[in-house]
């Protein structure tokens, strides 16, 4: 049915004024005024591309429809394993960030403390030449990278190998790193959380519905419509809290207890799966008696979970097994918080394990991940570093535990001031504000005698670079084939260009790419992206072609219920670890308390802790219209505080605080909440901007790394980013 | 004769504000305009609370009150039920934001008054409104309540008891029926 007056699609004015590339664009297609622009805009064949979202870590498959050489928006691809059809808050927005008039549109250098544009060929140039004289005086091994991984971190990881240097950092040692060391130690890998299949789901810490994650929850809302009880253990009263059947707010920190609790009565009550342990694990003779003296009762006195409760959670939980599960957790309770989040993820692991659920459908199972095929034999395989990293990972004394892989990122400071680092790139990542201790983190990246950093706008760390590599949007550009589309079955999926680069920016493949050619290296990178991308297909029998057209591919076989022999030094999954015994580690998780506690007697001391929210990815987003206009208008960049606790300070919901810890202090509205443990206040993160660049985040609320010292947790060498304890005073808005 | 509704279930919804953004873009709206908004509840008393999102958006009242005080007729009901205003008969007196009881119009900064359109020009070309597809948890469900073999109308059938409509003592006879536990 059509209608006379049927309503259109809305155009403003101002949408066309806005950001001389889409001017430029309407221009270039010899539209001259916004009428014939949005006539035009109307009838203008709409084109669709399927690709993969740059907007945070999980690269969901999107198909993005471009309009007038415009994209005009996202949706999500229905057949990828990750997002199914949905999109997200921040994918939506991240389409703007394009269009935003702040983005850098060419090579930078900085000159006498001034930024001034040059060409890629000089940039490259000078870089090659600044770093071949600084790794000749130095050693090879003092350049580093470090990245948020994309799809093209094995290409980074190349590239540094090729340099011959080992320093390739993720932000692991901030996020998630005790938590896959908690598993590695007890399976082998890290495994995901049959969420779709399952009877019960414990989740601890983890908010997939703020630190989104768009498939898994997808399979909780459609499990609970089949019945599926879902129990949320969380200090917050989390937006996956909402969906709960449950929720406990535990004493941050004390997860453990909890976990240690739940094994006492799975043990004791000889509820757990007495067949799969026997058959499949080692040291079960040693948990038993490790944990005799974990009562829930005990536990109760530890993390405020009633005993009762507790108990009857175990029993709940076993009466589901094998499709019984605790979620296994991210960044949340035990992924770089405290120093007791190894042990915690360890048993975190074993609960699991008790439950005989490891590898079964509706338990913890190993996601198929593509194969992706070598470069090799046609393109040869650079040498590799000459010494292990500097920061310690997997050396016994130091950090034994740590993610060699990942590195330890906030060390990269304490190596540049001692002067194991001379030169680096960070890309896609802004560790002066996703750090902890900024002046610290300034203090360490000034040091270095060279800082190229790769992103689209002006972050804090860019700014204090001596060059700057704008990097194009993921519309804008081709980039490696990525097998982040694990799951059941495995996918293969592809970020391809859908718009021509609105200014002189580039992928960072290409980038990387530029940077070996100069530096004497370009025999590693003899290849174009398309090459190495089919390459990489080839043994999954899957074209280039197909995958374009598709933008998701799923390969290989479907995932099957068992056990096979696991990546441990046993091959089966390690109750007790003899490896952490003779590294001198608890080989049984056993309670440690976190390092810090707040002072009971003092009406003003809290626990810092924080998490994410929907709409903001990292420190990404903060700068971004949509998404900051959502803060704004929801008071979302609040610090949540116990209504209890405020009212004994004197603080109403809306009134301004001063938080202070040993190295900060910052003022910040409260939101007075029932859903929050009385011990601590909680800070969404992604807030507190001090790149004056970036106009629309600039001092808009705080960071939580603006309140933690640096530590490294002494097995993993995490930041242990909820060990901090603040002083919360009520301040008058003119202070 | 198509008669398009929604539902929106609050026991899904966790306030991420996707339908939001994707609204925005689907439209061409700038950052400060939205056709769709959260109102956020808070209840009980730790450690025994719960919270609850309740997505808002024009409610495509079967009794519209924004199209009975609408002076030119800019606002009006379509055959099919959905409201909508014609930006070039829109004087922008505003009489409609103050008459609509959800508070779900707005005026744009060239000063017409805009809402929520159901999508209605894309869903004629046999699409989904973009609120409805980007949405993780599957709140919204849109479709024709005339056709009772729709998926809509199998919904409101089932769970007939469990839906009510806001305001409903107006009589505004809205289109989106909420639901709740």
């Amino acid at each position: 049915m059509k209608e006379k007056r049927s309503h259109s699609f809305t155009i403003s004015r101002r949408a066309f004024l806005k950001g001389s590339a889409a001017t430029a664009v309407a221009l270039s297609a010899g539209i001259l005024d916004f009428e014939s622009w949005a006539r035009e805009f109307k009838t203008l064949p709409v084109t669709r591309i399927p690709t993969i979202c740059g907007g945070c870590g999980n690269r969901c498959a999107l198909v993005v429809s471009v309009k007038g050489g415009r994209v005009w928006k996202i949706e999500g691809n229905p057949e990828a394993n990750g997002n199914r059809g949905a999109v997200c808050p921040r994918g939506h927005g991240y389409l703007h960030d394009m269009y935003n008039p702040r983005r850098i549109t060419g090579p930078l250098k900085r000159v006498n403390g001034r930024f001034e544009p040059l060409s890629w060929e000089q940039a490259f140039k000078e870089i090659a030449q600044k770093i071949n004289i600084l790794l000749l005086d130095n050693g090879p091994e003092t350049i580093f990278w470090v990245n948020y991984p994309q799809v093209n971190h094995e290409y980074a990881l190349r590239f540094m190998h090729a340099m011959r240097s080992p320093h390739y950092f993720s932000h692991g040692s901030t996020c998630y790193t005790a938590r896959d060391a908690g598993w590695n130690f007890t399976t082998g890998n890290l495994p995901s959380s049959d969420l779709a299949n399952t009877r019960f789901a414990m989740i601890i810490g983890r908010n997939p519905a703020g630190g989104i994650n768009l498939g898994q929850m997808k399979d909780i809302v459609r499990s609970r419509d089949g019945g599926m009880k879902l129990v949320v253990v969380d200090p917050r009263h989390s937006e996956t809290a909402i969906l709960a059947d449950e929720w406990l707010p535990v004493r941050p920190g004390t997860d453990l207890a909890l976990l240690l609790g739940l094994m006492h009565v799975l043990i004791t009550e000889q509820l757990y799966d007495a067949d799969f342990v026997s058959r499949h694990t080692v040291g079960f003779e040693a948990l038993r008696d490790g944990v005799v003296s974990y009562s829930p009762r005990w536990a109760e006195g530890i993390c405020d979970i009633p005993a009762e409760t507790i108990r009857r959670l175990a029993r709940e939980m076993a009466a589901a097994k094998p499709r019984a599960l605790i979620h296994r957790g991210y960044h949340g309770a035990f992924g770089a918080q405290y120093l007791n989040s190894f042990q915690t993820a360890r048993a975190l692991a074993i609960v699991n394990t008790l439950l005989g659920n490891i590898n079964r459908t509706g338990g913890t199972y190993f996601a198929k991940s593509a194969d992706l095929g070598p470069l090799q034999p046609v393109h040869p395989v650079p040498g590799g570093p000459l010494v292990p990293k500097q920061d310690g990972t997997g050396i016994p004394g130091r950090y034994p535990l740590g993610a060699y892989g990942d590195g330890i990122t906030h060390a990269i400071p304490e190596l540049a001031l001692r002067g194991k680092l001379k030169c680096g790139f960070v890309y896609h990542n802004n560790p002066l504000r996703t750090n902890p201790n900024p002046e610290r983190v300034i203090a360490g990246y000034k040091k270095l005698e060279l800082l190229v950093v790769l992103d689209p706008v002006m972050s804090e760390t860019a700014a204090i670079a001596d060059y700057v590599l704008p990097v194009s949007y993921y519309p804008e550009a081709d980039e490696a084939v990525d097998n982040k589309h694990y799951g059941k079955q495995a996918q293969v999926s592809i970020q391809q260009q859908a718009i021509e680069p609105l200014f002189d920016t580039r992928s960072g493949f290409s980038i990387i790419h530029g940077l070996a050619q100069r530096l004497g290296v370009g025999r590693y990178f003899n290849f174009t992206i398309e090459e190495a991308n089919r390459l990489r297909l080839k043994p999954l029998g899957v074209s280039l072609e197909d995958l374009k057209r598709r933008g998701v591919v799923p390969v290989g076989d479907h995932w099957e219920e068992g056990f096979e022999k696991l990546d441990t030094p046993s091959g089966k999954i390690e109750l007790y670890s003899k490896t952490l015994d003779k590294l001198g580690y608890a080989p049984i998780p056993r309670w440690e308390a976190p390092l810090v506690s707040p002072d009971e007697g003092d009406d003003t001391s809290f626990r810092l802790i924080h998490g994410k929210q929907a709409i903001h990815t990292h420190s990404m987003t903060a700068n971004n219209a949509y998404l900051m206009g959502i803060s704004e208008n929801y008071g979302m960049m609040r610090l949540w505080i116990n209504t209890r606790r405020a009212s004994k300070l004197g603080i109403g919901d809306g009134d301004l605080v001063q938080l202070t810890s040993l190295i900060g202090t910052g003022n910040v509205r409260v939101r007075l909440t029932e859903g929050l443990h009385p011990s601590c206040v909680w800070l969404p993160s992604g807030y507190g901007i001090f790149s004056k660049h970036l106009t629309t985040a600039y001092h808009r609320g705080l960071s939580y790394n603006d309140f933690l010292p640096t530590f490294f947790d002494p097995a993993v060498g995490h930041a242990m980013a909820s060990e901090v304890i603040v002083s919360v005073r009520k301040v008058q808005d003119s202070d | 004769m198509a008669r398009y509704g929604m539902i929106i279930d609050l026991t899904k919804c966790v306030g991420c504000h996707a339908c939001r953004v994707a609204c925005q873009n689907q439209n061409g709206l700038s950052d400060t305009e939205a056709f769709n908004f959260l109102e956020e509840r808070e209840y009980g008393t730790f450690p025994d609370v719960h919270r609850e999102f309740q997505p808002m958006q024009c409610q495509h009242c079967d009794n519209p009150p924004c199209v009975r005080v609408c002076p030119t007729g800019a606002s009006y009901k379509r055959s099919d039920g959905v409201v909508l205003v014609n930006e070039k008969e829109c004087i922008g007196c505003k009489y409609c934001m103050a008459a609509c009881p959800y508070g779900a119009r707005i005026i744009m900064k060239e000063g017409y008054v805009a809402k929520c359109t159901f999508c209605v020009s894309f869903v004629e070309d046999g699409e989904v409104p973009a609120c409805v597809t980007t949405c993780m948890n599957d709140v919204r469900m849109f479709g024709d309540l005339d056709d009772p073999g729709s998926d809509i109308s199998r919904y409101v059938a089932r769970h007939r008891n469990r839906l009510h409509r806001l305001k409903e003592e107006l009589n505004t006879r809205p289109r989106i029926y909420y639901r709740k536990a």
